[in-house]
């Protein structure tokens, strides 16, 4: 999404993170959590700016860095959050973090949802499992901004109803009368009386419009395949539909090399891409 | 041109060492004959025939360096925690300590002596990315320092052996990119050609420099004949023709399937740059981060915390390594990803050899583009 105008991230040595520490540690899930992150330094929260769907570097020095979705909304930079899974040796450390500890921080980096070019239109999220950390940056942005957008629909699906993420993020959501939000599990269990089913299914199940509207997808990759096929059903064309990748990064900016989707960088050319702009691309998932 | 006589380069260096670390290709002790570029001191014995192994590109990409230290320090550093902490009661259950961030030291001043001209351009190919004054936001200090202090002194090449190919690049043997001073070798000494003005200023003096331009004479000598090496044609074509054969996975597994991913070519490669970044610890409070060259054909490059790994087998990652250096890298920075200097081709444990793919690699390309099938012999076939 080189087109869009962005947040952009002008530092001399854009190798080197900045100071930061941990204001607040939330539990969200068995291996999820959500990092609350504030800057030493005033003068560079002051200029701290990001967009949805920018990502960030979080280091915990000697443990190493690691790329990570800004999760929360664009319009708070004063403390801003990173929601972390659990899975190797930076993350275990990660989740080892207590308030007050500290880390560093490169941010933001990569391009953003082209939201000021969705204005006007209606918008469908389709988040499953840790996906859902950087839409629920660009639905707070979008509900930010509400006039701005036609309808807003949220489905967001996890394996079980303790895999699901942003619990008092989603108790709002579901009073909002200007979100058509569907939280939804894989298999039915006791504690759950919400909607049962793949993400896929509810989406075709929802069946939301694609006249004037944008969808966009993150979580894992075989449910983003799925989701994509359901939004073919429904009739959105590729032009209408984004996603936002994933892949081992390490430098962030596009000079390092393990990013690539062929000629094109995850980590400056996306993570968001359009599905048009990944047609265009090689296959290499 | 001017003219320095064979014996008068040392005294060339030595003064040049006055004010740069000066490397050169110097024959290691005991190796039989390995030929690297080595920090030299005067009275070192210089190997101007020689081919260095590894190439120069640790000039401006060290194999390992310091991009910063940091230290654990006792007391918040961070004065909204502090105040969450005081005002909201919050419990403090971190381990009271803040971040410090040094920066390090200046780049050290050096020049390159003997530089082939595969070698030199090799850094005016990293240059397209590294040293980007376009006022872009990712530009790399670190490495623009080191290019920004540093001298090539090329030895313009009238031999070669047959892995070189770098007759197969517009100016072969007779590129001048990257190089600041070219010497072609005469019989006794090297006529000397100023490609910039810092080659200039060594040739016949200028401000702020040592002495050197004592040691030139005027020469009515003829520059020699350069080599010229083996060609692989249709290098440029690549770019264009390489997307149409992507989706080939048996293509690229029989076309690599020698290879061990062992990483050698991606090491003594003049214009591989993919690098690693991770810390390294000095006791419990204080470390440093390092970036260090990586090679795209480890099978860890890509793989990602959850085991994925979006390039899982030696095909997959070659058949990466030949898109990037002849596809991805032209159509993003204009320039081959490749100068031709063979190295890999030399080193390669199991007879690998580039030229070999990248003839393949048309030759299929060709063949889908002119519709005639899929079939087609790979190389390297029975020689693995």
């Amino acid at each position: 999404m080189s087109t869009i105008a962005q947040a952009g991230r002008k530092a001399t040595d854009p190798l080197r993170p900045e100071p930061a520490t941990v204001v607040e540690v939330i539990p969200e899930t068995p291996n999820i959590k959500t990092l609350r992150v504030a800057f030493d330094d005033p003068a560079v929260t002051e200029a701290f700016r990001f967009l949805p769907g920018q990502i960030g570097q979080l280091s915990v020095p000697g443990a190493g860095e690691s790329t990570f979705a800004i999760s929360s909304a664009p319009s708070r930079t004063g403390v801003f959050e990173f929601s972390v899974v659990d899975a190797g040796a930076l993350t275990s450390a990660i989740h080892e973090l207590a308030d007050g500890d500290p880390v560093a921080v490169r941010a933001p980096l990569g391009c953003a949802f082209p939201t000021d070019e969705w204005k006007g239109r209606n918008v469908v999220l389709v988040a499953g499992g840790i996906g859902m950390a950087p839409l629920r940056s660009l639905l707070f942005h979008l509900l930010d901004n509400r006039a701005d957008y036609g309808t807003l629909t949220l489905i967001y699906g996890a394996r079980t109803p303790d895999d699901l993420c942003f619990e008092s993020d989603r108790a709002d959501w579901r009073h909002r009368t200007d979100l058509d939000f569907t939280a939804t599990i894989d298999m039915a269990c006791s504690i759950w009386d919400g909607c049962v089913g793949l993400v896929p299914t509810v989406l075709e199940e929802r069946a939301p419009s694609p006249e004037n509207s944008i969808a966009v997808t993150c979580g894992p990759p075989i449910m983003i395949r799925y989701a994509l096929e359901s939004l073919a059903k429904l009739g959105f064309r590729e032009e209408q539909v984004y996603t936002t990748l994933e892949r081992r990064m390490k430098c962030g900016i596009g000079l390092c090399g393990r990013c690539n989707l062929g000629p094109k960088y995850v980590c400056t050319d996306g993570p968001v891409f359009s599905l048009a702009e990944l047609n265009g691309l090689p296959d290499e998932m | 041109m001017r003219f320095i006589a064979r014996e008068k380069t040392q005294e060339l260096l030595e003064s040049l060492s006055a004010e740069a670390q000066v490397w050169a290709p110097r024959e290691l002790n005991g190796s039989g004959g390995t030929v690297m570029f080595e920090r030299w001191s005067p009275g070192d014995p210089i190997a101007f025939e020689g081919f260095s192994t590894l190439s120069a590109k640790d000039m401006v990409l060290p194999r390992t360096e310091k991009l910063f230290g940091f230290r654990y320090t006792a007391g918040t550093g961070n004065m909204l925690a502090e105040a969450l902490e005081q005002g909201a009661g919050l419990p403090a259950q971190g381990k009271n300590e803040h971040l410090d961030i040094e920066s390090p030291g200046p780049a050290e001043k050096k020049v390159l002596f003997g530089a082939r001209a595969c070698d030199a351009k090799a850094l005016d190919v990293l240059d397209s990315l590294f040293n980007r004054d376009d006022g872009s936001a990712y530009e790399d200090p670190g490495y623009r320092a080191r290019r920004a202090g540093l001298t090539v002194i090329t030895l313009a090449c009238t031999s070669c052996d047959d892995a070189c190919f770098c007759s197969s690049f517009e100016n072969g043997a007779a590129e001048k990119a990257g190089s600041d001073l070219i010497f072609y070798p005469v019989e006794t000494g090297f006529l000397v050609e100023a490609v910039t003005a810092r080659g200039e200023q060594i040739l016949s003096g200028g401000e702020g420099t040592v002495a050197t331009e004592r040691l030139f004479e005027e020469s009515g000598l003829q520059p020699p004949a350069l080599a010229e090496t083996a060609r692989v044609e249709g290098i440029a074509e690549l770019e264009s023709l390489l997307p149409a054969i992507f989706a080939d996975l048996e293509f690229w597994e029989r076309s690599t399937a020698q290879c061990i991913s062992c990483g050698f070519c991606t090491y003594s490669c003049p214009t591989c740059h993919c690098f690693n970044i991770h810390d390294e610890m000095r006791g419990d409070r204080e470390g440093e981060r390092l970036r260090s060259w990586d090679a795209c054909m480890f099978h860890i490059y890509t793989q990602e915390a959850s085991g994925h790994n979006p390039r899982p087998t030696a095909a997959h990652r070659y058949r990466n390594r030949i898109n990037h250096k002849f596809s991805y890298f032209p159509e993003n920075q204009g320039q081959i990803l490749c100068t031709g200097c063979g190295r890999c081709i030399r080193g390669c444990p199991a007879g690998l050899d580039i030229r070999e793919v990248m003839a393949a690699a048309l030759a299929r390309a060709r063949e889908r583009g002119s519709g005639e099938g899929l079939a087609g012999e790979a190389p390297g076939a029975g020689s693995a």
